[in-house]
């Protein structure tokens, strides 16, 4: 049985990559702190593989049919796709894929009643590229990734996104091989991308997030923390906490939070979260 | 909810958008000839003015998903160096100044406190 060795969360806001210096200067000292150590980390639990679950912008499926969720089935992820190389400013970058696991995934998933869509060839926004950039720029570390929607109404709730995390956590634990697997969220915190609020960040709702995460009580984050109150802080961008709270659901106790900058400049509130301990 | 639920998923641009993004042949065109392109994608004229208009206020209050819209603009001006100040966010602060304002008080804020 496969085992979870580690699980993080932090933002993949493109301005991590593509506009990084126009942020002010302690929030780039910082941002970079805390990636550092996110990536120190994840060596450290000496991973075999990286489930990495972010939202796909609307970039693979067309919004005419919109899977809840996909999974990256190739034995090589190959991006950012041409679209993003400007935006991103990032060279192309090649990760060797887990094709057993992640076809495993799709297939075990059908069984739990988990409608998992796939892709041999998944294309690359800055929900993958930003964090693969700063954590495993190398491609050394496997990836399996797993694409959710966040954007295209009807946006699945919290408790949703929890239980998908749940049973993805039991397939995981089933699963016939002995990978130590890292599970690494992406996305949030507050945003609006595209919307009337563009430019704002909401830090009262990023620390009240944040401060949740590290009471550690589950129950009480998908209790306060409905679709609604994250719509409010930054519509179609700050549910990309849903990709949070699904990695919750292998984690228990407190998260400790590297952590947390309102980066208007990133246009997104921006954090690093790790939880020390994880389920078994 | 919030604005994203302005969306409407059946707007020809909105399926427009996502081929062209992917196209570099597509991409070309919008700039070449984009009524031609709008009328290939079945885009009304009301789509295809606020398109051609870059008009931010217009295309989101019609439905165009809000993701899409600065992909719209990116589409026009490039993609580099997309910080705040880039011409294609310009037109977010001419369509909404008063949210504009609101985010650009909060960075003075914020530049303050780190300062």
């Amino acid at each position: 049985m496969a085992r979870t060795v580690a699980a993080m969360a932090m933002t993949h806001s493109p301005g991590l990559t593509g506009w990084f210096d126009r942020a002010p200067e302690d929030q780039q000292v910082e941002a970079r702190r805390a990636l550092d150590e996110m990536r120190e980390r994840l060596q450290a639990a000496r991973p075999d593989v990286i489930v990495l679950v972010s939202n796909d912008h609307l970039l693979n499926w067309p919004i005419n049919n919109t899977p809840e969720y996909t999974v990256g089935i190739g034995p090589e992820h190959v991006g950012p796709a041409d679209w993003y190389d400007e935006w991103l400013a990032l060279e192309k970058y090649r990760i060797p894929g887990h094709p057993a696991l992640a076809r495993y995934l799709v297939n075990e998933g059908a069984r739990r009643r988990l409608a998992f869509a796939y892709l041999r060839d998944m294309q690359f926004d800055d929900g993958v590229s930003v964090p693969m950039h700063y954590l495993n720029s190398k491609g050394e570390i496997p990836l399996v990734p797993v694409t959710m929607n966040c954007t295209v109404p009807p946006i699945p709730t919290p408790a949703r996104a929890y239980e998908v995390g749940t049973v993805l956590g039991d397939m995981l634990r089933d699963y016939p091989g002995a990978e130590r697997i890292a599970v690494i969220a992406t996305g949030g915190l507050s945003h609006e991308p595209g919307g009337p609020r563009y430019f704002w960040v909401d830090e009262e709702f990023d620390r009240w997030f944040l401060g949740l995460l590290k009471q550690g009580d589950h129950a009480a984050l998908l209790r306060e923390c409905t679709l609604e109150r994250m719509e409010a802080a930054g519509s179609g961008g700050t549910a990309e906490l849903l990709a949070w709270i699904l990695t919750l659901a292998f984690t228990s106790g407190p998260a400790e939070v590297l952590a947390y900058m309102p980066a208007v400049a990133w246009r997104s509130g921006t954090g690093m979260v790790v939880w020390p301990d994880v389920k078994n | 909810m919030g604005n994203v639920e302005r969306c409407d998923k059946t707007l020809p641009v909105n399926e427009m958008i996502f081929y062209v993004r992917r196209d570099a042949a597509l991409r070309a065109r919008w700039l070449s000839d984009l009524e031609g392109l709008a009328r290939e994608f079945g885009l009304s004229c009301e789509e295809y003015e606020a398109v051609r208009d870059k008009d931010v206020r217009r295309l989101n209050e019609m439905g165009v998903h809000q993701y899409y819209i600065p992909q719209i603009l990116r589409l026009f001006y490039g993609a580099s160096a997309n910080s705040n100040s880039h011409p294609a966010l310009e037109a977010y602060r001419r369509a909404y100044p008063d949210e504009a304002a609101a985010a650009e008080r909060l960075l003075r804020i914020s530049a303050r406190r780190e300062g």
